[in-house]
């Protein structure tokens, strides 16, 4: 029977959070146990993904003032406000105790999390690739990364989530932006407090997931240690991830939209014409305009002719043709002018930003 | 949809081997060697395993690289891994433009456009562990199998 070590570390410093797997990723040599950690962090931080780009994705002015701690991680995706409310599950496995397909092993990584959350009561299900949702919304996402000979899934336990900060940290173009960010994770993200109406025991939940990862993976899970090579790598990591050189290098991943999850993005666009600019916050939900807000230094008369247009195209993909016919339908009901901007400029801006998305 | 296959190739389960070059299996990196310099890229099966590609970092022109390390870290939308060097060796050129252009050309055209590095291989007789020709297609047909892939590139 397979024998999984687990290292339940409760709560550390917020780099630590993130160095810890890293350094039992690195010190894994084959022939080693699988481990699973199970962490929390003291304090508040935000981590960003291992190609992220720091000064483009995340308000540092903010961050600094705040003392809040930014932290390159060596897992992909988005930048994430993280505290105390979620318990970090990760995963440091050799490579042949996993499944070769990326799909099968999310399946699989997944599973425990969702049986957790179904045996308290919440209707979780996995959304692949590799999120967890609640009836459309979100309860946390996971990664995946090679670190030396290790395979490293992550992901956590969302006892609660705090969407304010999680909007207030990013970088975006407008305030308007900002809130969009906020109302959409507010929509389309939940947590076993929001769940439940409480947040249950830490110890209860961690027990319950325990269980559940004994049962999908067919093993004995054993209560260990770090050993002292994993401890001093993590210390080691603990420098760097915190020193400048590493938060400040230059990623090369261009996200142009918030992803809230894997149905849903949120994307901020300017576009000229020959009468002004005009702006587009659009949100899409698989694919078709879930929320639309339009602004600019054009002029439009009458004035609520661009709400009536916001509502007009709620609910169509990014076709031209009829995004254009139906705004053309709203100018002429509402004898709606704008010098300089067509009902094809709109539409063509209101697709570039869902095309974008 | 563009592949670049001069030579015989394998296509098994949707997934294209070409006989001409070398190959690292277990690391999924092909070789093809010129003037003493060897370039190297993603195979179709480790294009198809990583997915769509959203950002690579590619280690410097001049950095040595020892066989199993990462020449360059790749990203896809679910994964986070190394590409690894089947030698040791050292960095002449990356794909960096090419990538900079479209990040998806290792998932469009792995074995031509996508090319990621050109190395100067330092150690020879690490150099017996690649395979080709026949010996290459057979390795790679267990491969596919044991990895259960159905290969698939991204169109144009």
């Amino acid at each position: 029977m397979l024998r999984v070590r687990v290292v339940d570390l409760g709560l550390v410093s917020p780099v630590r959070s993130q160095s810890v797997y890293h350094a039992v990723g690195y010190a894994f040599r084959p022939g080693d146990p699988p481990t699973i950690l199970l962490v929390s962090t003291t304090d508040p931080y935000v981590s960003i993904g291992f190609h992220q780009d720091a000064e483009r994705e995340v308000d540092l002015e903010h961050c600094r003032a705040a003392g809040l701690p930014v932290i390159r991680r060596e897992v992909g995706g988005g930048a994430v406000y993280l505290d105390h409310n979620q318990v970090f599950t990760q995963w440091i496995f050799p490579r042949d105790a996993l499944p070769a397909r990326l799909e099968d092993r999310f399946a699989l990584y997944v599973q425990p999390l969702v049986e957790t959350y179904r045996s308290l009561g919440i209707d979780a299900s996995w959304r692949p690739v590799n999120d967890v949702h609640v009836r459309g919304r979100k309860i946390g996402g996971t990664g995946a990364a090679s670190l030396g000979d290790s395979e490293v899934l992550v992901g956590s336990l969302m006892f609660d989530f705090d969407h304010r900060q999680m909007a207030r940290v990013l970088k975006v173009a407008s305030e308007k932006m900002r809130d969009k960010v906020f109302q959409s994770l507010d929509e389309y993200v939940t947590t076993m407090r929001r769940e439940l109406g409480t947040v249950p025991p830490r110890d209860e939940v961690v027990q319950r997931y325990l269980d559940a990862c004994a049962a999908a993976l067919g093993a004995e899970l054993v209560p260990g240690t770090l050993t002292a090579q994993e401890e001093e790598l993590a210390v080691q990591l603990d420098e760097r991830f915190l020193s400048g050189e590493w938060l400040f290098q230059k990623g090369g991943l261009r996200q142009r939209a918030i992803k809230i999850h894997e149905d849903v993005r949120l994307v901020e666009t300017a576009v000229k014409v020959p009468g002004g600019l005009i702006r587009v916050i659009v949100r899409v939900h698989r694919g078709r305009i879930d929320d639309l807000s339009l602004s600019g230094d054009f002029t439009l008369l009458p004035a609520v002719g661009l709400a009536a247009i916001e509502q007009a195209v709620r609910g169509l993909a990014a076709h031209r043709d009829e995004l254009s016919w139906r705004i053309r339908d709203v100018y002429q009901a509402l004898g709606m002018q704008s010098p300089g901007v067509t009902p094809d400029d709109f539409a063509g801006a209101i697709a570039q930003a869902v095309e974008t998305a | 949809m563009r592949v670049s296959v001069d030579e015989a190739a394998l296509v098994y389960r949707g997934c294209i081997i070409p006989e001409d070059l070398h190959y690292d299996v277990d690391r999924d990196v092909w070789v093809r060697f010129e003037d003493g310099s060897a370039v190297l890229g993603m195979t179709d099966p480790a294009q198809t395993r990583a997915g769509r590609l959203v950002a690579i970092r590619f280690k410097r022109a001049g950095t040595v690289v020892a066989r199993g390390r990462a020449l360059a870290t790749i990203e896809s939308g679910k994964w986070v891994g190394p590409f690894p060097a089947p030698f040791t060796c050292e960095i002449l050129e990356t794909n960096q433009t090419g990538f900079e252009r479209d990040i998806l050309l290792a998932n469009k055209d792995p074995y031509g456009e996508g090319w990621l590095v050109r190395v100067r291989p330092l150690d020879r007789a690490e150099l017996t562990s690649l395979v080709t020709g026949e010996e290459a297609l057979r390795r790679y047909r267990a491969r596919i199998d044991e990895l259960d892939v159905q290969c698939f590139r991204c169109a144009e």
